[in-house]
């Protein structure tokens, strides 16, 4: 493929006005101003597309393939779809056709044949415990798998929070002794895209960016895109104006439910969170967990498994009445404080193990 | 139990506002300004603003329906409704499913979507000329 990308994408049959419309969507879901649409659907499709698909190596370690469903309900056929096409997934055992020793020469001779240039997804948390044997692939471990190949990729793209973090495989007791990908391999970029599963065009989105822009995305301190994991669920919930004003939904199915409330009081998760869900929503943008009633767990944040029960406040430990009624006098500002504030209460959750137990579920007087 | 029996309950009208569409309306008007001051275009993202559905349709209703609508089909449909304000267009993508993907209020003389790119018009003249080739 030789040329401006926007000549490529056309002879796949894809017009200027498909190209700024798709460009616009993604600006959005970066939550970047509309301005920037045009301007990136200009450097776009101005920029050389690459003379060889870019090649790409997955590997699934300890992982529920969650993250392959999620990414293959990424709305194809559409303009995502063509700039997938636009790499070659070289190796990915859940969709490829090779098996056995066949996939395995595959996977050897791309790694030799692009030695430095691979980009190198990984879904799935790496055991360790006995030299990594709780997880193996053709009868090597993932943890050694790891360590040979990822010397000569070009990037790491941890998939998913197991990847990422360690997810559900590192929730105490941790059996298997499972660590992130960023715990093993230390001297390569590794862009984290976290979450249980991840949404699909957050990772199309990164794709993208690597193919259109030769290089990763600005990440934050913890590895993860900024465009998409630069705000909290919080930040961007529609639900937002009626926490700043103290309503909340006492349970699932009273009048604040009904017309919609806050769920933080309902254990939402949601200022502590951060992930583009409520702005890009998922199921080809249908809907999202708060839309549909139910708080965010808080999916894409480290040890989220540990920290504390799914239907708990956030604000537990305090006193959640007071601090609402704080926060609706006081208005956005107190949101933003609670939300520092609980992050530190979040933290001092994961400390204590705690499980989720049926009068989570059921508001308690005391409450 | 008869159907009469059952407790009617209507639902408050204002349930689901949440004020925040009000300030909205009078950053549309600043943006109409800057049009015709400047000729500068812009666009709010309505995705990325905490409203609700009842703002939604509250603003959508505000706005009004104007005279001109637009659909464009590519990659699954897009419409691009003039409001009852001239100049202020509610833009609406949807993908391949239908599903909405992004919802923008363009504050434009023509949303820039809708005007053909030289470069394409240049395609469409060599077509045509190759056509009226075949025909001589
Ligand atoms: S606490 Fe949850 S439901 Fe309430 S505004 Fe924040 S993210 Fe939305
Ligand atoms: S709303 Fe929260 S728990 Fe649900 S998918 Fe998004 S980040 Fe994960």
């Amino acid at each position: 493929m030789q040329g401006p990308l926007i000549d490529t994408l056309a002879l796949h049959g894809v017009s200027r006005r498909t190209f700024l419309k798709y460009c616009s969507t993604l600006a959005s879901l970066m939550a970047l101003p509309p301005a920037a649409g045009v301007a990136m659907a200009e450097a776009m499709a101005a920029a050389p597309a690459a003379a060889k698909r870019p090649s790409v190596i997955w590997l699934p370690f300890q992982e529920c393939t969650g993250c392959t469903e999620s990414i293959t309900r990424s709305h194809s056929p559409s303009i995502e779809g063509m700039i997938f096409d636009m790499v070659s997934l070289d190796y990915q055992e859940t969709l490829m056709a090779a098996a056995g020793h066949q996939a395995e020469e595959v996977l050897r001779k791309t790694v030799e044949a692009n030695k430095g240039q691979f980009l190198l997804i990984i879904d799935g948390s790496v055991a360790t415990g006995l030299d990594g044997a709780y997880s193996c692939i053709a009868g090597r471990s993932n943890l050694a798998l790891l360590k040979e190949i990822a010397p000569h990729a070009a990037a790491i793209v941890a998939m998913g929070s197991c990847a990422a973090y360690g997810g559900l495989p590192k929730a105490k007791p941790n059996p298997t002794g499972a660590v992130s990908v960023s715990d093993i391999v230390k001297d390569k970029p590794i862009v984290n895209i976290p979450g249980c599963p991840p949404i699909p065009v957050v990772m199309t989105g990164v794709l993208a960016h690597f193919l259109t822009f030769g290089s990763l995305p600005d990440l934050d301190k913890l590895g993860r895109p900024k465009a998409f994991y630069g705000e909290t669920i919080h930040d961007r919930c529609y639900r937002r104006p009626f926490y700043d004003q103290g309503k909340f939904a006492k349970t699932f199915d009273d009048e604040g439910a009904r017309n919609g409330w806050c769920l933080f009081e309902l254990g939402c998760k949601g200022p502590v969170t951060y992930n583009a869900c409520a702005t890009v929503k998922w199921n080809g943008g249908t809907s999202w967990p708060v839309e549909s009633g139910h708080g965010c767990l808080g999916c894409s944040e480290p040890n989220f498994w540990d920290a504390g029960g799914f239907y708990k406040a956030l604000s537990m430990p305090a006193n959640p009445l007071r601090m609402a009624a704080g926060a609706a006098v006081a208005g956005a500002a107190a949101g933003v404080a609670v939300s520092f504030a609980n992050r530190a209460k979040k933290k001092d959750a994961k400390a204590a193990h705690e499980t989720t137990t049926l009068a989570d579920l059921e508001k308690s007087e005391e409450r | 139990m008869n159907l009469g029996g059952i407790p009617i309950l209507a639902a408050d009208p204002d349930a689901g506002l949440s004020g925040n569409a009000l300030p909205l309306l009078r950053e549309i008007a600043e943006r109409l300004k800057r049009l015709l001051a400047t000729g500068e275009a812009g666009a709010l993202d309505l995705h990325s603003l905490p409203l609700t559905p009842a703002d939604r349709a509250w603003l959508k209703a505000r706005l009004g329906e104007g005279e001109i609508r637009v659909i464009l089909d590519s990659d699954g449909e897009s419409t691009l409704d003039e409001t009852a304000c001239p100049g202020v267009w509610w833009v609406t993508h949807r993908n391949l499913h239908g599903a909405v993907s992004v919802e923008l209020i363009e504050v434009a003389f023509v949303p820039e979507l809708v005007k053909a790119h030289p470069e394409d018009v240049q395609n469409g003249l060599a077509h045509l000329e190759l056509l009226m080739g075949d025909l001589r």
